[in-house]
């Protein structure tokens, strides 16, 4: 069994690094990478403490709906960002302010 | 005995003694209001009111006679929890004083009408006339001390204003601010002593400091003190020595003016305040009093010997009587100092008057024959007996009073002086002072005899071929009477005995018979030795003398530049280092307001505007939340959320 | 033998550096097989921690579809004239501001913790985790089985009408 600290501050790294992509590039794929980094690090704090119940897959389980639910995310997101690209001709989110107040 | 009810009347007499006292105050509003058009309004009224004054004076004077002292007073101010109170104070004094000011005030009135007849100025020479009349009254019948010393500031005043009233004359101007000047310095001194007087005693009413003083043991130094410096203010307004030399230069006011304040009236408050206030006097302060009369009188007799002017001859013969009334009052005999300064009032005002009728006429003269020459110089003068026969005879009448002739008021006076002299004299310098009151007046005879053959006997000189007539009635009538007054039977019904209805005796032994037969002499051998000195040239010829033993060169020098010294000294301080410390002061002022207009600039004003910079950044700032930049939301979001966690799970 | 979970930490480290490396490059396309390093380190984690069957689903779908699609997205946004597109980097004080605040955060809270508590389960398995999986799905979790299947039918149809051609901007 691997021990539960170390995934857990794995996991921390993961998820604060992939907060980190998230907010400081100017690219709208590169959001989504960061988004996924997140995603992972939850994925691996359930399967880090699903260890405890060897018989019971609840966290695997919980993982694997993380999975598709990322999926989902993933299409439509690029579908929006293909669409977004093609009509504003930039892939930078800062340029992308019709909604500013 | 008291008279009968209805006569003697306190409210009367207050009223009328009120009226003496205001009705020349009315002739002054009269003159002060009416405009220069109509100054022939005032020239009528003031002497018409003098005379309703000296009405209500002698009507009082013969109710209050004979009745002792009668104190009127009323609240004046009060200063935290004493009152002054003004009044007046009737006794047999004050109401004689009210009558002479009266009467001498109304016959220099009347003559005034004609001697400054043509004069510019006449409407405030008669304003002025009744001010000093007022104020000398207000002097008169005070009965406090305060009431005494405001009044006697304005008659020093009214005598400023008089002396210089032909002020397109320096001179006249200067004799007026040297007149002013020496009284005030007597009155500084006259201020202290009164300081002293309510420091000790608590009060000013006369009344009721002659009861304090005689409640006091024995005579105390700051008695004799404030007697001192009482006296120093009688020094100034009496002319003693050294306060004097203001006296001869007065002369350059009108001739009626120096009859009325510098012959009869405001010389003589000086003499009126010490009988007044003679309650207060040690005899330490009165051996100093008789001291200086004596002094004065000496030095100011041999200094008329020597002069040309007539009316400065009469100036110092004014000095050196008050001189023999003051010693009269230093022998504690105030009463022989009272009757010569009464008589001397008459016989002097007479002679200052004939020496104006002399002065009028020649002037006429001058005029109407186009020549020039100065009309008061006695070498001018001469043989004018017969063109002046009128005011020869008046001169003469006044001078024989003046040098002590048998028959005439002068010798009465002057004998009562020599008899308290003599009662007093008990040791050696007293003698001195008795020798030399005799010696002055040997003096009195020979410059008064001096004066009358130098204007009237011998051969005209540069007055030859005028046309000098006597001046008009409106001027002789005044003379006349006063020439009356000279005469002996004014004052007792002896003529050769000063006791009479003005003067008792009660304290000095029988009259002498010896020291009138020895005056009487003495008088005769100094008209003799008169004739013989002056029978060709005067051997008193002497600049000392005439310049009083250069007493103003001395002034000059030594008082009056040092002072001017120091108030240049001052001024230039003042300018230097006050002035300068004002500046600075303005200085650092303006610095102070340029450094709070910086502080107010840079920093009140950028503390405001810092807040405006910080309220447009925290307005951008929560603008830029809804800037449309997706990661800044995520980043607020991210923010919040580990903020909540910290504040709730650590 | 060597304990099995040392090969835990070169997995570890090399999912930590890629994910550094993803935030370090400014570039998309070296961003994308960054993040493919991390996934596949990622499953090989969950190999070591028992759980097999999400490794081999990470591998297949996340590795093999989401980052091939990401791929394909990256070659679609950039306008690659020769010279690839340089990524700027922004709001980076306040990014790491948090970054850093979370993490040690996160670090805190897990050292308040003693998770050894549980008596930890030996190697030895009722089920193979397969099958484990799978019977859960179809009994306990039949629910949010059907919820993700209906979940993905909607992404698939939403993801192809938005990313339908129509105009752009300019036209």
């Amino acid at each position: 069994m691997l021990p539960v600290h170390h995934l857990l501050i794995l996991g921390a790294l993961l998820f604060c690094t992939g907060l980190v992509i998230t907010i400081i590039k100017r690219n709208a794929i590169m959001v989504l990478l960061g988004l996924e980094l997140m995603l992972n690090a939850a994925n691996i704090n359930l399967v880090a403490f699903n260890q405890y119940k060897p018989g019971v897959p609840e966290g695997q389980m919980f993982a694997l709906f993380v999975i598709v639910v990322a999926v989902s995310e993933v299409a439509v997101g690029l579908a929006i960002v293909l669409r977004v690209y093609r009509y504003f001709e930039t892939a930078v989110p800062d340029e992308i302010k019709e909604l500013k107040d | 005995m008291p008279e009968p009810a209805s006569l003697y009347n306190p409210a009367t007499l207050q009223t009328f003694a009120l009226l003496t006292l205001l009705l020349p105050l009315v002739s002054f509003a009269v003159g002060a209001l009416v405009s220069e058009r109509y100054s022939w309004v005032v020239t009528l009224c003031a002497p018409f009111l003098v005379l309703l004054s000296l009405a209500t004076a002698i009507y009082t004077a013969s109710v209050q006679w004979g009745h002792g002292n009668l104190l009127v007073a009323m609240p004046w101010f009060t200063v935290s929890d004493y009152t002054f109170s003004a009044g007046f104070m009737l006794n047999a004094t004050s109401v004689c004083m009210t009558v002479i000011v009266a009467f001498i005030s109304f016959l220099v009135h009347v003559y005034s009408t004609g001697y400054m007849a043509g004069d510019p100025a006449t409407k405030r020479y008669f304003t002025m006339l009744g001010f000093f009349t007022f104020a000398m009254q207000g002097i008169v019948l005070a009965d406090n001390l305060l009431s005494i010393f405001v009044f006697w500031e304005l008659v020093g005043f009214a005598s400023c204003m008089l002396i210089g009233h032909w002020k397109e004359n320096p001179q006249a101007v200067a004799a007026a601010k040297k007149a002013f000047l020496l009284n005030r310095v007597g009155d500084a001194g006259f201020l202290v002593g009164l300081m002293l007087i309510w420091s000790h005693t608590g009060t000013f009413a006369l009344g009721d400091l002659a009861q304090a003083i005689a409640q006091l043991p024995g005579a105390a130094s700051w008695q004799t003190a404030a007697a001192l410096c009482i006296f120093c203010g009688i020094a100034g307004k009496s002319a003693q020595f050294p306060l004097f030399t203001w006296l001869p230069d007065a002369m350059e006011g009108p001739t009626p003016v120096s009859a009325l304040i510098h012959a009869a009236t405001m010389v003589a408050a000086g003499i009126f305040l010490l009988a007044r206030v003679s309650f207060v006097f040690t005899p330490a302060a009165l051996d100093v009093v008789a001291l200086t009369g004596i002094v004065t009188a000496v030095v100011a007799a041999l200094a008329a010997l020597s002069q040309h002017d007539i009316k400065k001859i009469l100036a110092y013969s004014t000095i050196s009587q008050l001189g023999l009334m003051v010693t009269a009052a230093g022998t504690g005999a105030f009463n022989v100092a009272m009757l010569h300064l009464v008589t001397h009032a008459f016989f002097k005002a007479c002679l200052f008057l004939s020496a104006g009728s002399v002065i009028h006429a020649v002037h006429q003269g001058q005029h109407q024959g186009h020549r020039k020459f100065d009309v008061q110089d006695m070498r001018n003068l001469g043989g004018l007996k017969t063109k002046l026969p009128f005011t020869y005879i008046t001169f003469m009448l006044s001078g024989c009073a003046l040098a002590g002739v048998p028959f005439f008021s002068g010798f009465l006076s002057k004998e009562a002086i020599f008899s308290a002299l003599l009662h007093w004299a008990d040791n050696g310098w007293r003698w001195l002072v008795v020798v030399l009151a005799f010696g002055v007046s040997f003096l009195t005879v020979l410059y008064t005899y001096r004066l009358i053959r130098g204007i009237f006997a011998g051969t005209e000189t540069a007055t030859a071929g005028l046309n000098i007539t006597e001046p008009p009635v409106i001027m002789r009538a005044p003379v006349a009477l006063l020439a009356g007054a000279s005469l002996w039977f004014m004052f007792s019904i002896n003529p050769f005995s000063c006791s009479g209805w003005f003067l008792q005796f009660p304290e000095l032994p029988a009259h002498h018979i010896t020291l009138t037969i020895f005056s009487t002499a003495w008088v005769i051998l100094a008209v003799v030795a008169a004739r013989f000195i002056f029978r060709e040239r005067n051997p008193f010829q002497s600049e000392l003398l005439r310049n009083t033993f250069y007493l103003d060169l001395y002034y000059q020098k030594y008082v009056t530049d040092s002072v001017v010294a120091v108030a240049g000294f001052t001024s230039r301080f003042d300018r230097k280092w006050i002035d300068g410390f004002l500046h600075a002061t303005a200085y650092a002022q303006i610095t102070v307001a340029h450094l709070t207009g910086w502080f107010d600039r840079a920093i009140i004003d950028g503390m405001v505007n810092g807040a405006a910079a910080l309220a447009r950044t925290t307005g951008r700032f929560t603008q830029s939340f809804q800037g449309g930049k997706i990661q800044l939301y995520i980043f607020w979001a991210a923010l919040a959320i580990i903020i909540f966690l910290i504040w709730t799970l650590v | 033998m060597i304990d099995a979970n040392i090969l835990f930490y070169p997995f570890a480290l090399l999912a930590a550096v890629s994910a550094v490396a993803i935030l370090v490059v400014r570039n998309v396309f070296y961003g994308a097989l960054w993040l493919l390093t991390c996934l596949l380190s990622v499953a090989a984690i969950y190999v070591l921690a028992y759980a097999e069957f999400v490794a081999v689903t990470q591998i297949l779908i996340y590795a093999g579809g989401i980052a091939v699609v990401i791929l394909f997205g990256v070659m679609l946004t950039t306008r690659v004239a020769g010279v690839p597109l340089v990524v700027q980097h922004g709001n980076l004080f306040d990014a790491i501001v948090v970054g850093f605040t979370l993490f040690v955060l996160l670090l805190t809270l897990f050292s308040q913790h003693d998770f050894s508590t549980v008596a930890p389960a030996a190697a030895v398995k009722a089920l193979p985790p397969a099958e484990a999986i799978g019977m859960a799905t179809l009994t306990d979790f039949l629910l949010p089985f059907e919820t993700a299947g209906i979940l993905l039918l909607v992404a698939l149809v939403g993801a192809t009408v938005i990313a339908a051609s129509l105009k752009s901007k300019r036209s």
